[in-house]
């Protein structure tokens, strides 16, 4: 990780010859996505869009998979796979966090974290 | 036992699988508590049984898993260990666990499920396989934790540990992207000409480990990655605290092991500057909080994220004596926390005054409470103290530069015994009436069973490591 | 340009806003119709990179499924109020530094990575990501975690019983 931080310092310019579907652009994109749902799970206080975030961040991670696939090892298809499991699994995490969102409302009738304060000391 | 790399799913995942279903299907039929709690215990006796007729080379189901899982002895000999742990937990608190809620069966089904997930942790060679396992184990806790439905605290347990725990899947995914990126593979075991054709991309991988670093230490709860623990600790019903604590938690730990011996060397440099930071984190997280609790089971949730700390020393040297510590650890740290855990549920006030004069009223739990708590210290004669011994020493047997980590650890540990003496000081030395809930003599001689355990581990941790060899 | 590379920018720059509308936006409704934006916009992604299956299996699973629930949830309970979108500054602040620093690190290393930066995805080649393939490969060399992940759908099913069912 000490060699990452080199790597920041030699910043340079991006050479915009190469646009239309290139590597690193796909990986950006991904990035970006996935740093945006991270600051949307930080900041956001409604559960419902904390758990959006999270099913952003998961869909960047499957570009992510899938760009690699195809561009860096297109003779197999580990990536693609990948992916599959990964939106099949969200659905069911999606499934678990809706029951329990549900089960908070039905107790609390209220699904603001800042009003859970129970476990705040 | 030769290793067979390619053939043969484990036993204890097929089983624990279809015990899980039995449960739920049992559910239907029986409805009375005692007879789904009679029904999970010899569930688990079966998955125990199918187990051991593997692991002695009886009874095995072949599958070609295409190199997705991988046996090995040190899998098989941690998944008797949680199979064994899992029993035991379920005998002693078995009846608390169908009180929480109406669907006891289903209760038991979920711990089936995520002892499914452990055992896949415990022999995955790919890292899909390392991210169903994570998820199959982690999913049935976010239910158990938020399973008391009344209860404000533990439904924001459930939401708090499911917020963490998809976020920190989040990152492992990246990272796993990542590693995928830089290698081509998801196989954790790469052959060396696979890796160097792909040398181009290889810059992709450091960082993909940080990823699976990060989010590997949100699931085993070090520090800086451990503030969710308290919380849903504290809010689960105590009885699935119990559980996450143990099993969960040493499971995230065999699954660091089997990655990180294989991959730290790709971190390079920074891997040494990363895990004693890490481990000193955690140690200090862990133990400077838990002075300061009032409640035991928000202090033990501290402490064992100050065990967390001590675990991970066994990355330092995962090869023999590392591997041989976690073992030792494991057992000897699940076994303290099962039952204190086990007391603590039988209490009416889960504070230190709670504990006020136990002694008098109990001298069974207190005696064995002792043990216990004597134990989680590290306190010489019990089981935690060469757990302790274990991992400090395949530190220092990495190299003795480390001398000053583990003079820290002491250090940390000198703390602790501060906060679990509080325990016994108030059991024995304070005067008080604690009220417990009905305790039967069954409870009462698996806890001495327990004890005795754990004081023979303590004179003889030959036992239980040359199992491990045998 | 070419016309791929017109529909590469256009999506990508769709899937950036729509993102940080979902975050920004005030309304948790309008947020789920963002992210069905973003949902069609990766889509549209994995058309380009030739995983066709994927593209669909996305459109049906994230905005036919999982974001349709998510509005079901929202407009039944009727949670669909304005909140303000800030927890606190500092926490706010933190995510933005955080977020941004790994941003930078990720970018930075790519950058670096020089034989990255040519590839250039061969489109309208070949046949990965059709249905036919990916179900042999399926059932034969991820049968395993295929078959493991059903573990995972039942305590899903049970947990959302559990939970979800009123006493």
């Amino acid at each position: 990780m000490i060699e990452l931080l080199f790597h920041i310092t030699a910043f340079k310019s991006l050479p915009l010859g190469e646009v239309g579907g290139a590597l690193t652009h796909i990986i950006i994109l991904s990035t970006a996505l996935f740093f945006i749902g991270m600051y949307g799970l930080f900041t956001r206080r409604n559960m419902i869009t904390m758990l959006m975030s999270i099913e952003l961040m998961l869909n960047s991670v499957n570009i992510n998979f899938v760009a690699f696939n195809k561009y860096l090892y297109p003779d197999k298809m580990d990536g693609i796979f990948f992916s599959i499991f990964i939106i099949a699994i969200a659905a069911a995490e999606a499934a678990v966090a809706i029951a329990i969102i549900i089960n908070l409302y039905r107790t609390h009738k209220s699904i603001d974290v800042d009003d859970v304060t129970d476990l705040k000391q | 036992m030769p290793e067979r790399a390619e053939l043969g799913v484990m036993n204890a995942i097929i089983f624990s699988a279809l015990i899980g279903v039995v449960m739920m299907l049992g559910g239907i039929v029986i409805k009375s508590n005692a007879g789904i709690k009679l029904l999970a215990i010899i569930l688990l006796f079966i998955l125990l049984g199918s187990h051991l007729a593997e692991y002695y080379d009886l009874f095995n189901i072949h599958i070609q898993t295409h190199g997705m899982l991988a046996k090995s002895r040190f899998g098989m000999f941690f998944n008797t260990i949680i199979i064994s742990l899992t029993l035991l937990y379920v005998l002693l608190s078995g009846d608390e666990i169908v009180k929480v809620g109406t669907y006891g069966a289903e209760y038991f089904a979920l711990i089936f499920f995520s002892l499914c997930g452990a055992t896949i942790l415990s022999s995955y060679n790919n890292l899909l396989m390392l991210f169903l396992g994570v998820e199959i184990m982690t999913i049935p806790l976010f239910v158990l934790t938020s399973s008391e439905k009344k209860n404000l605290k533990s439904n924001e347990a459930g939401l708090k540990y499911f917020l963490m725990g998809s976020f920190s899947t989040g990152i492992l995914l990246m990272g796993i992207a990542l590693y995928y990126g830089g290698t081509g593979l998801f196989a954790i075991e790469a052959s060396k000409a696979a890796n160097e054709a792909q040398q181009a991309f290889r810059i992709l991988l450091p960082l993909g480990l940080l990823f699976i670093f990060i989010s590997l230490s949100f699931k085993v709860s070090a520090a800086p990655f451990h503030f969710w623990t308290p919380d849903v600790y504290d809010g689960a019903p105590s009885v699935f605290t119990s559980f996450m604590a143990t099993i969960v938690k040493t499971a995230g730990f065999i699954a660091f092991i089997k990655l990180f011996e294989l991959r730290s060397v790709d971190m390079g440099y920074s891997w040494k500057i990363l895990l004693p930071l890490i481990i000193i984190l955690t140690l200090l997280a862990g133990n400077i909080t838990a002075v300061f609790q009032q409640s035991v089971k928000r202090m033990l949730a501290y402490s064992s994220i100050a065990h967390a700390g001590f675990m991970l020393f066994a990355l330092y040297n995962p090869n023999d004596f590392g591997k041989q510590g976690i073992m030792l650890y494991t057992v000897a740290y699940s076994l303290a926390t099962i039952g204190t855990f086990a007391v603590l549920t039988k209490m009416k006030d889960y504070t230190y005054e709670g504990y006020n004069g136990l002694a008098k009223t109990k001298p069974v739990l207190a005696a064995t409470n002792t043990i216990f708590i004597l134990s989680l210290a590290g306190i010489p004669l019990t089981a935690g103290f060469f757990a302790k011994y274990y991992m400090l020493a395949s530190a220092l047997k990495e190299s003795t530069s480390n001398l000053w980590l583990v003079i820290v650890a002491v250090l940390f540990a000198a703390v602790s015994v501060y906060y679990y003496f509080r325990v016994i000081q108030a059991m024995y030395f304070k005067d008080g009436n604690a009220e417990t809930t009905e305790i039967k003599p069954f409870f009462k001689t698996l806890l001495i069973i327990i004890a005795a355990l754990i004081i023979v581990i303590g004179l003889m941790p030959s036992l239980l490591l040359d199992l491990f060899y045998a | 340009m070419a016309i791929t590379e017109i529909i590469f920018w256009f999506l990508s720059a769709l899937a950036v806003i729509s993102a940080i509308m979902v975050v920004l936006s005030k309304s948790p409704v309008h947020s789920v119709l963002w992210l069905i934006a973003v949902f069609f916009a990766i889509s549209g992604h994995y058309v380009l990179l030739n995983a066709q299956f994927i593209a669909i299996v996305n459109i049906i699973v994230y905005a036919g499924a999982i974001m349709v629930l998510f509005l079901f949830v929202l407009m039944l309970m009727n949670l669909n109020k304005e909140t303000e979108p800030q927890k606190n500054l500092w926490m706010k602040l933190t995510g933005v530094v955080s977020g941004g620093c790994l941003l930078i690190i990720l970018i930075s290393l790519v950058r670096q990575a020089t034989e990255i930066k040519g590839k250039i995805a061969v489109t309208k080649t070949g046949d990965i990501g059709l249905i036919k393939v990916l179900g042999k490969e399926l059932f034969s060399s991820y049968v395993v975690p295929f078959e493991i992940s059903s573990v995972l759908f039942l305590s899903a099913m049970i947990g959302a019983v559990v939970i979800g069912k009123k006493d």
